[in-house]
């Protein structure tokens, strides 16, 4: 293939060689001549290397001497498939040339444009002996969710100076999964008014029938006497029964906008990314709790995952949040109908969006207060990411902060606990004032 | 379809509860983000949009690299360019006389031709020396594009020289071979003063870790060599092809001498048209054997003999 370089000297060569023969100028014709031979030098030295080469996962790869279709090989290794954002990836590459020439390779490992490199290096220049292999390790930080996908690996030899190379594209593809990072949650201040009884289940910091001593409270016609605490009325001289802590789990309903709208903002800092943070953190802490949680992801299409426990699901959850792409425009009051019938009464429901052009907004979450279930909203802020990243003047923000805010406020006005998220506040925050706190 | 019908009025539903309105704690809220969920600024891609001219040129007019203080390769190759530019300065005023040059042609006056001839070379000079030193590819476009300028005749078909120091003048083969090292030197001008860019950039891109270069000697030996060995090659190569209208008659003198005798009698082919011509029957025979493949042949046959 021929560089800019080679192309600029090919074009002055023509063009002199041209002039010389119109103006009958032999020195033009001369200079013309040089540069030709120089060039086709150049080509002649630089087109020996036929990178005939075929790449395979380090996992594949069973053979002593590696896959023999070609000159060159790569195989790639990673240190982990799964991991959380600001993660690390330990890449080991290893090239190979079953070639009985030594070969002077520039090696590219392609790397999401997203993740950085910490460690080493992923473009490497290198003299690679005959029938030698070298490992090329660096790290790479992941700081955003996904799916990602390593490779492929592109080499290229060149002449000395560049003139012409060849490039081929090993096909080596590594995938892994990078998870929304998780905040750790002390308290939610979701409970569900509802619980369902669960044999075995933690406690809800709720008085009621259970095992776990809660608090102690004076005695009222109809109490147990079991349940009296004698020392406490020897204490006091008042009757006092011990209450205790309710067993019970509840159904917890997370619901993440993952419309086209919600990644308005900077590739990192826009309210998908912390709507998928928040629902990571949540997930945890509610699974964490015993409680049953299901996870609905919408944008172009509704993706659900049904209620369950357990570390499985919380698993299941990450691999969905980390998949949520920005996609499509499903209003909300489409959700709502589907999920509705599936949703026991009473249970949390926590909401998670910008709340941006959607018209039915109010619609949905007026039908999911009409049936008494516990809706909060917290809605990371898109005008503050704009704003942050000085996309948005300050007119326009004022403007539209003020419809935000009348929007917020009507739907606190149907009981749901809503928070308006702003950038740099933790989702411990955001969940409290939500609630109240 | 359900998407936009609205979802009916539900206010009577609320009748007779207590529907509880909670203004969110702003001050309670007005934490402060942890470590933990700080997001680095540089994880966000730069999105840089070239201009018109950038996007013909294919890339940056301003390099954006700032480059590391030289090291010695660097240097070393700066030091070579000044002496290449040197000999090409004298060279190029040696055999570019002012008659026929552009300014010749526009002002019709020989010493103001000669004037901007010296400026013009002066000029490439001055402009090649500094985007050397200063290691900014522009000056070095500019002082390339000059030299070209400088070059650039418009009249007679044989080679003359401004400045006869050696008595060449009389010597077609030496003004030949004169021209032949003034082209190599050009090139070898533009090259040196490309490696030094391209070598800066190398060595800035190890030292910053963007680059990791696995021996570096190996690979800094190779260019070495091709600095001394493909000039020569060159010089060689493209005396034979500037001799194909003499090689041409003595390959035709195999099969008939009057021919050939003829050939070498021919106007045409001792002319410019000549040097074409043969020019041309060596590309041809060049290209033909690119056609079949001739390096790749050429690559099995060495790794053939190297196993």
């Amino acid at each position: 293939m021929w560089s800019r370089k080679s192309a600029m000297l090919g074009s002055l060569a023509v063009a002199m060689y041209l002039l010389g023969l119109t103006l009958r100028n032999s020195q033009l014709v001369t200079i013309a001549v040089v540069i030709f031979v120089f060039l086709t030098w150049a080509a002649l030295m630089g087109n020996h290397a036929d990178v005939a080469a075929s790449g395979r996962r380090a996992e594949e790869w069973t053979g002593e001497e590696g896959v023999a279709l070609g000159n060159v090989v790569a195989m790639r290794k990673l240190s982990s498939a799964r991991m959380f954002e600001d993660g690390e990836l330990n890449v080991t590459l290893r090239m190979q040339n079953t070639s009985a020439l030594p070969k002077i390779l520039e090696v590219r490992d392609r790397v999401p444009e997203v993740m950085r490199i910490k460690e080493g290096a992923n473009y490497i220049l290198m003299e690679l002996g005959p029938r030698r292999e070298t490992y090329i390790e660096y790290t790479v930080e992941c700081p955003l969710r996904g799916f990602y996908s390593l490779g492929p690996v592109t080499v290229r030899i060149q002449d000395a100076f560049g003139l012409f190379h060849k490039e081929k594209e090993l096909h080596v593809y590594n995938d892994f999964l990078v998870f929304p990072k998780m905040e750790d949650l002390k308290e939610t201040f979701v409970k569900s008014r509802v619980p369902k009884i669960f044999t075995g289940a933690v406690n809800i910091r709720q008085p009621g029938p259970g095992s776990e001593f809660y608090s102690l409270r004076e005695y009222f016609e109809g109490d147990s006497f079991r349940a009296i605490n004698w020392s406490a009325y020897a204490r006091s001289g008042k009757l006092m029964v011990n209450e205790r802590e309710r067993d019970a789990v509840s159904d917890i309903i997370i619901i993440v906008d993952s419309r086209a709208v919600a990644e308005t903002g900077p590739v990192s800092r826009n309210a998908l990314v912390y709507s998928t943070r928040a629902a990571a953190s949540l997930a945890k802490y509610f699974l964490g709790r015993r409680d049953s949680v299901g996870v609905i992801v919408y944008g172009d299409d509704v993706v659900s995952v049904d209620r369950d426990t357990g570390k499985k699901q919380l698993y299941v959850i990450l691999t969905k949040l980390a998949g949520a792409v920005a996609r499509g425009n499903i209003p909300l009051q489409v959700v709502v109908n589907r999920i509705l019938p599936h949703i026991n009464k009473g249970s949390p429901i926590i909401f998670l969006s910008n709340l941006e052009e959607d018209p039915t907004i109010v619609n949905a979450l007026r039908d999911f207060r009409a049936r008494d279930f516990d809706v909060t909203v917290l809605s990371p802020s898109s005008l503050e990411f704009e704003f942050d990243a000085k996309r948005l003047d300050r007119t326009g923000y004022e403007v539209m902060k003020t419809e935000r805010d009348v929007l917020i406020g009507e739907l606190r006005g149907l009981g749901v606990n809503i928070m308006d998220w702003e950038p740099d506040m933790l989702l411990s925050t955001a969940l409290a004032g939500a609630r109240g706190f | 379809m359900t998407i936009n019908k609205p979802s009916g009025d539900t206010s009577h539903l609320y009748d007779g509860k207590v529907v509880r309105s909670s203004a969110p704690s702003r001050k309670k809220a007005a934490g402060q983000v942890g470590s933990g969920s700080s997001i680095p600024q540089d994880a966000i891609p730069d999105v840089a949009i070239p201009s018109f001219i950038e996007s013909l040129l294919g890339g940056p007019l301003v390099p954006k690299m700032k480059f590391l203080p030289p090291d010695k390769m660097v240097q070393n190759l700066q030091i070579a360019v000044y002496g290449v530019l040197v000999a090409l300065a004298l060279l190029t005023y040696m055999i570019s006389p002012p008659e026929g040059t552009m300014w010749y042609l526009v002002t019709g006056s020989l010493g103001f031709a000669n004037l901007i001839q010296l400026v013009v070379i002066g000029g490439a000079t001055v402009c090649g020396f500094m985007g050397t030193l200063k290691r900014d590819a522009r000056l070095s476009l500019v002082s390339n594009l000059l030299f070209i300028l400088a070059i650039l005749r418009f009249a007679s078909s044989k080679t003359s020289l401004s400045s006869d120091v050696l008595g060449l003048q009389d010597n077609p083969g030496m003004l030949a071979v004169l021209v032949v090292v003034y082209s190599v030197l050009l090139i070898m001008y533009f090259e040196l003063n490309n490696g030094v860019i391209r070598y800066s950039m190398l060595d800035t891109s190890i030292r910053t870790n963007e680059v990791y270069v696995m021996n570096p000697k190996k690979i800094v030996s190779k260019y070495h060599r091709s600095l001394v060995l493909n000039p020569i090659i060159a010089t060689a190569l493209a005396w034979f092809v500037l001799s194909a209208n003499s090689i041409l008659p003595w390959f035709v003198g195999i099969f008939s001498e009057d021919t050939a005798t003829r050939m070498r009698e021919s106007v045409e082919l001792t002319s410019v048209y000549g040097v074409a011509l043969g020019t041309l029957f060596v590309f041809i025979v060049v290209g033909i054997l690119f056609g079949l493949n001739l390096p790749t042949h050429l690559q099995r046959f060495r790794e053939r003999r190297a196993e």
